[in-house]
């Protein structure tokens, strides 16, 4: 690795960079003419009208209805404000207020209190959603307060009173927050968003051109031919989408905290910003940099592997959506960063962000974050490297178009992209109608749900399409033999899984009633054997018919591990659960391996079966001693199982390998 | 110099099988000597040059580039090599200059070297007028001479021309023969690949004639002329194509 070609290659990016007039203009040109114009022509504009409502001041119907000292003085307090004309009552004042000339109608009115007290009562009659009225309103308030006070005052000198009884009593806030703390917390909500938003924007701009652009413009092979290492090159790409990204960050903050500062004069926040040191700025911008390598080695493989801008920027897209949408966590009030969060990318920085700024973090978080950025970073980087070697990535061209492929397939049912796609919309019929049966109820729903929702759309499919389903769902007996590993593969796989539920619990705590739900459907129904039926059985047929038996068909085109991977993986998305989504996923690879492998469906049909009804026994008898250990919190949880359970499987599966070795061909191949 | 033995290339196709784009493809082309790959569009003449330039590699056989091995010394094979295709783009926003010290830094060559030579073939192909002119606005044969400076900017002993000719007109062309020539002169090894017989003809000291990724002949014109009986290439190439067919037949109808 030649650190000084990588420097070259990244002297000639940023030199081509710099001559992108496009590039140039979005980088500099607008943030720089844009803020300014943007708040400072809006904080002229909202000044200004300020003035004009004062200016034009306002008119008032006025009605005294009783006449005292103290009602004249109300009135005269009245007449008193600029600008203001007071119009006595009469026939018209309503018309005229619901024409909108009139901006309050104030009337004074009495009432004698039990103790013989003369109260006054003034009434304004005003129409809120106009703003000039809010105004006039609380100009009529501030005067009637006034009158208030006068009165008071002049009512306690008469009898002989100290009017400083007035102020007995009074509201003082003392603010504990420093002002930096303050600035911190408003800061610490758009912040994030506004930063990750320019950086990912920063990088995008130049990344989709920094190799898709080699690509469409042939100059990829002459590079690859000089002497340079493919290492070099990726390096000296990826540092020039990091300055981009980084110098579109600083541009746009320098533009905005300058405009900002006009558009908002004295007020406090402003003050706030001029009082950050710039050593406070200087930091903030070095903690965006992981993102910034991040966004850059992320864009850069996509970038790599598009076949030419357009494709890069058609990519790009959603990237930066997701990036966007993480970055508004930050937004949400109450979620601070844990230890769960902090290794989530992207909204680990945005809270972690919030949580410097108002200067209560912890190392830990910090060390998550940025090991965890660097991480992803250092993956995305070799991913990039990887695909600078590989030829049919980097030769793809646009006539091999994986969509001309996809086309070429489509006379056939079972490809990825009807996965995909048949996945999207389960999932959604999942989410809306899933949740609506078993909001009516839980148990009959959960088997609405399974039969309904899961079994029967495969069915249909197969019998819309006129498909085998007996070979294509693999309904084909098992072999006693293989079945004999099945229930070991089962419980050691479900303790494992349910090791990883404690993990989970660990690093980030689950809600108590979501721990209760399992051990809430057992106390609500008669029978543990109609329990078996709706949350062991029927999943255990219906799931499997659509995971095992239907979906992991369209991604059995590319390879076993992939058909596996990708089954497993929509299989725990589709349980709709964050917190059961590793467990889940161990169990979806289990699954669809069991399937794949034995070509028999059954297998994993018993598997499932037995999985989930040991978690209702478990629930059901909790109170047994010897379950304890599988029960989770304040238990005491035992670690260890996790190598007995880790041996069994192991075990069990390899045997279940074994069996099953002669069956390897049978596959049954669909074209 | 170059060396290739038993060079086979092979691509995944989408059901999984295996492609042989080359299968088992030996030459050689010594210095001061151009070898001309002649063969139809893909025959395997491409990818066998991109094996060359180390831009893929091999599934099988190996060869060397100034007795550098292709897959385990890379970075050495392309130092020593020049490469040319007909189709290169360049950096639209970068001028001629940029562009040409661009790719000698990528080889390592010092700026002092870079000038020097960038002078000397400025003058040689009449280059000063866009020398400081922005790629963008050159026409194609300015565009076509500067990735000719390009290639050579690293003054590398063997050079690789893909179909280096295809898509020009007929005066960029010549610039391109003609430089191909001046290689030879200065002693380079040059291998240059072509599907257009005249071109072969004209320039080639030995052919290679390539079919369905594999070596049907490989000798001087006038070798090919005794052996086939033919006078022009074009004859000579079919006549070949058709012998090698017939052996398949023959092949085939043994089982």
């Amino acid at each position: 690795m030649n650190f000084k070609k990588a420097l070259i290659v990244y002297r000639k990016e940023m030199l081509e960079m710099l001559r992108d007039k496009r590039a140039i203009f979005a980088t500099f040109i607008i943030p720089l003419v844009l803020y300014p114009l943007l708040f400072i022509g809006f904080g002229f504009i909202m000044s200004r009208q300020t003035e004009i409502l004062e200016e034009r001041g306002a008119n008032i119907a006025v009605v005294d209805s009783v006449g005292t000292e103290i009602s004249a003085q109300i009135m005269e307090n009245l007449k008193g404000i600029e600008n203001f004309t007071l119009l006595p009552w009469d026939k018209s004042t309503q018309t005229l207020m619901n024409e909108g000339e009139l901006q309050a109608v104030v009337s004074i009115t009495d009432s004698i209190t039990t103790h013989g007290y003369q109260v006054y009562k003034v009434q304004v009659k005003y129409d809120s959603s106009k703003e000039r009225n809010q105004l006039v309103y609380g100009k009529i308030r501030e005067s009637v307060a006034r009158s208030k006070e006068q009165s008071i005052s002049a009512e306690l000198q008469k009898r002989d009173l100290d009017p400083e009884l007035m102020n007995l009593i009074n509201v003082e806030a003392f603010d504990i927050a420093s002002a930096q703390k303050r600035l911190g917390s408003y800061l610490g909500m758009i912040m994030p968003y506004i930063m990750i938003m320019m950086l990912v924007a920063g990088a995008a701009s130049v990344a989709s051109d920094i190799v898709a652009g080699e690509k469409e413009r042939r100059t990829l092979e002459t590079l690859l031919v000089s002497s340079a290492q493919r290492k070099e090159l990726v390096l000296g790409k990826y540092l020039t989408i990091i300055t981009a990204a980084m110098a579109n960050l600083i541009v746009n903050l320098f533009s905005m905290g300058f405009s900002m500062q006009y558009m908002l004069g004295s007020q406090e926040l402003a003050m706030g910003i001029t009082q950050m040191p710039i050593t406070g700025f200087l930091i903030l911008l070095a903690a965006m940099i992981p993102l910034a390598t991040l966004f850059a080695a992320v864009l850069m493989s996509i970038s790599t592997f598009s076949r030419n801008n357009k494709e890069a920027g058609s990519y790009l897209q959603p990237v930066m959506l997701i990036s966007m949408l993480l970055g508004m966590i930050s937004f949400i009030p109450s979620i601070e960063i844990n230890n769960l969060l902090a290794w989530v990318p992207v909204v680990n920085i945005a809270l972690l962000f919030k949580a410097v700024l108002i200067n209560e973090y912890q190392i830990s978080h910090l060390l998550i974050t940025i090991g965890s950025t660097i991480a992803l970073d250092v993956a995305a980087i070799w991913l990039t490297i990887k695909l600078f070697n590989t030829e049919s990535i980097l030769f793809r061209t646009d006539e091999d178009s994986s969509l001309k492929h996809a086309r070429k397939q489509k006379g056939v049912l079972f490809n990825g992209l009807n996965g995909l796609i048949y996945f999207a919309l389960m999932l959604v019929l999942m989410y809306y109608l899933g949740s609506y049966l078993q909001g009516k109820d839980l148990l009959t729903g959960l088997i609405q749900t399974q039969v309904l929702i899961i079994a029967l759309p495969p069915l249909l499919i197969l019998k819309v399409f006129k498909l085998k389903d007996k070979e294509i769902l693999r309904l084909k007996a098992p072999r006693i033999r293989e079945l004999v590993f099945v229930p070991f593969i089962a419980i050691s796989g479900a303790i494992l899984a349910s090791m990883l539920m404690q993990l989970v619990d660990f690093i980030y705590p689950l809600p108590a009633h979501y721990l209760d739900q399992l051990g809430g459907l057992v106390k609500m129904s008669d029978s543990i054997w109609v329990l078996l039926g709706a949350v062991a059985l029927a999943p255990g047929i219906c799931e499997e018919i659509m995971f095992r038996g239907f979906m992991m068909r369209f991604f059995e085109s590319y390879n076993r591990k992939t058909a596996i991977v990708i089954t497993a993986l929509f299989f725990a998305i589709f349980h709709l659960d964050p917190f059961r989504l590793a467990p889940t996923f161990l169990l979806g690879l289990i699954l669809s391996y069991l399937t794949l492998r034995s070509g028999s469906i059954y297998n994993s049909m018993l598997s499932h079966t037995l999985n989930n009804s040991l978690a209702i026994v478990i629930s059901a008898f909790a109170g047994s001693a010897w379950l304890k250990p599988l029960l989770s919190g304040d238990e005491g949880f035992v670690w260890w199982l996790a190598i007995p359970a880790a041996i069994v499987l192991s075990l069990s599966l390899w045997g279940f390998h074994k069996v099953t070795a002669d069956k390897n061909e049978e596959i049954i191949q669909l074209s | 110099m170059i060396e290739v033995l038993n060079l086979v290339k092979e691509f995944p196709k989408k059901d999984g099988s295996l492609f042989r784009a080359v299968d088992g493809v030996s030459f050689s082309a010594n210095d001061g000597e151009i070898v001309c790959l002649l063969g139809v569009n893909g025959a395997g003449k491409t990818t066998t040059m991109r094996v060359l330039s180390t831009v893929f590699k091999p599934s099988g056989g190996t060869a060397t580039i100034q007795g550098y091995d292709i897959v385990s010394q890379p970075e050495k094979v392309r130092q020593n090599l020049g490469f040319l295709s007909g189709d290169t783009g360049l950096y639209n926003r970068l001028r001629a200059r940029e562009f040409i010290t661009y790719f000698g830094r990528l080889n390592g060559v010092s700026d002092a070297d870079i000038n020097a030579r960038m002078e000397e073939m400025a003058e040689l192909l009449d280059m000063h007028d866009f020398l400081d002119k922005k790629i963008d606005f050159l026409s194609s044969g300015m565009k076509q001479k500067v990735s000719i400076v390009r290639s050579i900017i690293h003054d590398p002993q063997v050079m690789i021309f893909d179909e280096p000719t295809s898509g020009l007109d007929i005066l960029t062309a010549r610039n391109i023969v003609s430089f191909v020539r001046d290689c030879k002169a200065n002693g380079k090894c040059v291998l240059f690949s072509t599907h257009i017989m005249r071109e072969a003809e004209r320039l080639a000291d030995r052919i290679v004639i390539i079919h369905r990724g594999m070596v049907l002949a490989n000798g001087t014109l006038e070798e090919f002329r005794a052996e086939t009986g033919q006078i022009d290439l074009d004859d000579i190439f079919v006549y070949y194509v058709n012998q090698s067919n017939m052996e398949e037949e023959l092949s085939a109808d043994e089982f």
